[in-house]
């Protein structure tokens, strides 16, 4: 089986992480799957999985999900001569499951997690209501990546940015001291050189310097995406991992889990997080373990600034 | 006062000058080598009393928009701090007294001279 892309920021469309939290699983399963009864025998399974063409099928009644049989499971039972008996002998009994409101992002983690081929996915009623494949995933992300392709395209053509608005991406590294702050300093002299209003400058700069030495410090690496339009800064940063176990323990000022190393050279006092929520007017956080964070924060530009600002 | 006035005051040795440190006010001071606690002061016109010489606090300062650096304790900056400096256009300054004693001093400074304007 193929392995899942790389989904880290550096090497694919920065977009990807926002498609894959804002796409539901209900949106990528495959509907109305073929399911099977208990006391479906074997041979059915098989006459079912080679007419169709799938390698899994969920045994469910009156979608009330039982178990999951897989070519696996039917090769053994050929193996064994065991054609005639009911699949629930065959069957995987403790199967893992997914949720229709979850987002992409879930399904991608558990395939990563266990290695089959497919999981059902439940409503909120835990009623089987499809089956998702890593094809359906490939086939969504495929499809969503070329509108992507084609607003950025169209966003080309149109680019007109001699002033105050920008778009850019900076990459972070590890324990990246020496160029940690370099993406802020950028930012800021951008926004002094435009005239932005030094109260707001410093807010930015210092929820940009904030997140930015976030990633350095805590996370293995990732990007830091302005766009500045002359309503507002927006700063998107996004880490490979390894994600916050407790958001609202990071989010509470002085919890750190830097080490002494960190602290020595001034950081990891565990106020970065909060810092740069205080200055912003718009923050928003999402982190998954082993998958990574993501934080996006806005802070306008008010009606006073937009005359200053060139 | 003016950043410039704090080089004889600190009896200091200048590392990095800027045009606008003749001109620039000084009304507060922040002491810290924690950058961290740096980033949640709700200060302007001050300067930064530190004895982290490190690019990071350099950066920290301009990021803040502090008007100059005192770097304590007779600590000699690395030349990578030095060049940041410049770059970033921040005044950097070295005394051999103590964080406690260069405030103290420049507390002093700010009660005789007072507001430049």
């Amino acid at each position: 089986m193929n392995r899942l892309p790389d989904l880290s920021p550096e090497k694919s469309p920065l977009t990807l992480v926002e498609v894959i939290y804002s796409t539901t699983i209900r949106e990528v399963m495959s509907t109305d799957p073929i399911t099977v009864e208990r006391n479906t025998p074997m041979s059915t399974v098989q006459h079912l999985m080679r007419d169709h063409g799938v390698s899994g099928l969920p045994i469910a009644e009156e979608g009330r999900l039982f178990g999951i049989v897989s070519v696996q499971d039917l090769i053994e039972a050929l193996q064994q001569g065991k054609l005639n008996v009911p699949v629930s002998t065959c069957m995987t009994e403790r199967v893992v499951t997914l949720e229709e409101d979850m987002p992409l992002s879930m399904a991608i983690s558990t395939f990563s997690k266990y290695r089959f081929g497919r999981f059902p996915v439940l409503n909120a009623a835990q009623r089987l209501t499809g089956i998702i494949s890593v094809r359906d995933i490939n086939v969504t992300l495929v499809n969503r990546l070329l509108q992507q392709v084609s607003k950025f395209e169209s966003m080309l053509d149109n680019e007109v940015t001699p002033g105050l608005e920008l778009n850019r991406v900076f990459h972070t590294r590890q324990h990246d001291f020496e160029n940690g702050g370099k993406a802020s300093t950028t930012i800021k002299k951008h926004l002094v050189d435009h005239h932005v209003d030094r109260s707001l400058v410093k807010r930015i700069a210092i929820a940009s310097y904030e997140l930015e030495m976030n990633q350095v410090v805590h996370s293995i690496g990732g990007t830091i995406s302005y766009r500045i339009t002359p309503d507002a800064v927006e700063i998107l940063v996004q880490d490979r991992g390894p994600g916050i176990e407790n958001v609202d323990l990071a989010l509470t000022e002085g919890f750190t889990t830097a080490n002494e190393w960190i602290k020595s050279l001034g950081f990891g006092a565990g106020l970065g997080l909060p810092n740069a929520k205080r200055v912003s007017d718009e923050f928003f956080i999402h982190s998954e373990p082993n998958v990574g964070t993501t934080v996006k924060v806005v802070i306008h530009l008010d009606k006073k600034q937009k005359e200053n600002a060139t | 006062m003016t950043f410039a006035n704090l080089i004889p005051t600190l009896d200091a040795t200048v590392f990095v000058s800027s045009s606008e440190m003749e001109t620039r006010p000084v009304q507060h001071v922040i002491a810290s080598d924690l950058m961290s606690d740096v980033l949640v002061a709700h200060l302007d016109d001050f300067v930064l009393v530190t004895s982290l010489a490190s690019d990071q606090m350099i950066r920290t300062a301009d990021l803040v928009g502090a008007t100059g650096v005192i770097l304590v304790n007779d600590k000699r900056p690395p030349a990578s701090l030095i060049q940041l400096a410049k770059d970033l256009s921040i005044p950097l300054l070295g005394t051999a007294l103590t964080k406690f004693a260069a405030c103290l001093a420049i507390g002093k400074a700010l009660e005789d001279k007072g507001d430049p304007a």
